[in-house]
């Protein structure tokens, strides 16, 4: 059976340019009839005898994150799932991807991320934050709204960790997937549904770097108040600790040919009978000539307006106590200098701060005002900083004595800048 | 008093005197004045076939040229907890069976179509802060978004409550 499926998987890397053209025109023209058909009627059981459900494993030739993500939108925007179900794999280069309703200011320190190399990107789909990197493999089944099922998927992938490495896993009630008697999730899982189609995507962690993941989901309280919606924290561990010989691109091959003999309704294992009847695999090479508009919703997905913009809409509350040298004389006990910045689709909408009475000196402290207005409107990042340093800077200029208490003031703005 | 006024109109209806019967009752109970007549018959009307289902399990529930959009109890029902709603800007102009939306259950993040053409003038900011609401009242206070029609004439191609109810016991939805 190894040797089999070895031998598979050495003709899918020969493929030729030449047949994935063929595959490709065949199967990629956009079914816009299909896109426009909003009926939710099921196919008859008529229909389902005579053309009963294909299956196709398609596997992504690219690394890049906001490429695949939009190779599978384009996916499910435009591709007709009649009797034809798609399994989709993917990997890409290391990154932070958060859910759709998601603040990517509370999952992850946007700052270190970004220091790291790594692209934040939103994904379509709800659910957490999760890291990728090339150790771990992108799932996405999927077929049409009325034949959605995630649990069948992910009995799926359960079952070919079996087959190939005899790793036993459970699929909880949360619908993600634990090793058997660890209960650590080896997986993730989130979904879209429209019409007509609707997909199922989860990850499965082969050989990821946990340090670099541990790193970049780590959470602080930045006293962000949101309702956006939240990540769950959960132990997670490779299946490479489990069984050292499992690696991805055996996996390509395992969950794909599981997907290939598994009989879409029943669930029932077909065996190489079933397999013959399918599409088999499919190398992808996504690019906009092959998938028309495809350049457009990668844009779209890379932008920081979907990126950053599409938050919804936070407070950020920080205090920061006054070092007793800015304190007016005979100020007494400690007292705190209140920051509270309203941001609205990732820009600043409204500063508040609350000046403590030992701030202002004689002259008065008149830096609150330009404070506010160098602030408002500015998207929430590290420019933000920098326009507020410059009116503080031309501030403290004019009125040298106040030199001090504005810088403790910026600083305290950078750190709520920094700290997300 | 629109008890005893219910009765009368069955008593006369068997009676076969059913308009001069309640005229001359006037003189008996107090005086209804013609106001409180009108609120009891219009109210008749109001409470049935208030809202238009579409096949997508929404609703909407007409005021005038406006429309009020919600989800389904079956729909909330198949979602789960709703965690998110990305609802509509006040502004935005939707098509028919565009996309508009979204909600967001521990289940999957689904979206939303608007059942009629329009500009959207209201949306549910309760939902937005407490979007539970549309699992507990997706009717009532689970309401979504208002939208002021540019083409009426799109109700009549969605389906009253009780094609609506038969729609869900067929195997095609």
């Amino acid at each position: 059976m190894a040797q089999a499926m070895a031998q598979n998987m050495f003709r899918i890397s020969q493929v030729s340019l030449n047949n994935v053209v063929r595959c490709n025109a065949y199967a990629f023209a956009p079914a816009t009839s299909q896109a426009k058909a909003y009926s939710s009627a099921s196919t008859t059981d008529k229909e389902k005898s005579k053309n009963p459900i294909q299956k196709s494993v398609f596997i992504s030739q690219s690394t890049d994150i906001f490429t695949n993500l939009a190779l599978e939108d384009w996916m499910y925007r435009n591709f007709n799932f009649n009797n034809h179900h798609v399994l989709l794999m993917w990997r890409n280069s290391p990154c932070v991807v958060i859910g759709r309703h998601q603040n990517p200011w509370v999952e992850t320190n946007t700052t270190n991320v970004a220091h790291q190399g790594m692209e934040i990107a939103r994904r379509n789909s709800g659910g957490g934050t999760v890291y990728h990197d090339r150790g771990n493999l992108n799932l996405t089944f999927f077929t049409k709204r009325e034949e959605y099922n995630r649990r069948n998927n992910l009995e799926i992938v359960s079952r070919a960790l079996f087959r190939e490495w005899g790793i036993e896993s459970v699929i909880t009630p949360r619908e993600d997937i634990v090793v058997k008697n660890t209960y650590k999730q080896i997986s993730g899982t989130a979904a879209k549904l429209g019409r007509p189609n609707a997909y199922h995507h989860c990850t499965l962690l082969v050989d990821v770097n946990k340090v670099a993941l541990r790193q970049s989901l780590h959470k602080d309280d930045k006293g962000i108040v949101t309702n956006a919606t939240q990540s769950v924290a959960s132990p997670i561990m490779n299946l490479c600790e489990i069984n050292q010989h499992v690696k991805v691109e055996r996996m390509l091959g395992a969950v794909g040919w599981e997907y290939l003999r598994t009989c879409p309704e029943t669930l029932e294992d077909g065996g190489q009978d079933l397999i013959n009847k399918q599409r088999g695999f499919q190398l992808i090479n996504p690019t906009d000539n092959w998938f028309p508009g495809l350049n457009k919703l990668k844009e779209e997905l890379s932008s920081w307006d979907w990126r950053f913009g599409k938050t919804p809409k936070f407070q950020v509350n920080k205090s920061f106590r006054v070092p007793k040298e800015f304190l007016g004389e005979g100020e007494m006990g400690v007292q705190e200098l209140k920051v509270s910045l309203e941001v609205n689709k990732g820009i600043i909408d409204d500063v508040t701060l609350k000046l403590p009475p030992g701030l202002l000196s004689t002259n008065g402290f008149h830096g609150e005002v330009d404070v506010v207005t160098s602030l408002r409107g500015q998207p929430f990042s590290e420019r933000a900083v920098v326009s507020l340093e410059n009116a503080l800077h031309d501030m403290s200029t004019k009125e040298g004595n106040l030199q001090g208490k504005s810088q403790f003031v910026m600083n305290c703005m950078r750190q709520v800048m920094q700290s997300v | 008093m629109v008890m005893s006024l219910n009765i009368l109109r069955c008593g006369a209806r068997i009676s076969g005197r059913s308009i001069n019967l309640l005229q001359n009752c006037g003189r008996y109970l107090p005086k209804l004045s013609e106001n409180a007549f009108r609120l009891v018959s219009t109210s008749a009307c109001r409470s049935t076939n208030v809202r238009r289902f579409t096949d997508k399990h929404e609703w909407i529930s007409i005021d005038g040229n406006v429309g009020t959009v919600g989800i389904s109890h079956y729909a909330q029902d198949s979602l789960g907890d709703v965690v998110y709603a990305q609802l509509p800007d006040v502004g935005t102009v939707v098509e028919q069976k565009g996309e508009c939306g979204a909600l967001e259950s521990v289940k999957a993040a689904s979206e939303l179509y608007c059942p009629v053409s329009g500009k959207v003038v209201e949306k549910n900011a309760s939902v937005e802060q407490t979007p539970g609401l549309i699992n507990n009242s997706c009717y009532e206070k689970g309401w979504l978004f208002k939208v002021e029609l540019t083409r009426p004439e799109e109700l009549t191609g969605l389906m009253s409550e009780e094609e609506y109810e038969k729609f869900l016991k067929s195997d095609d939805h």
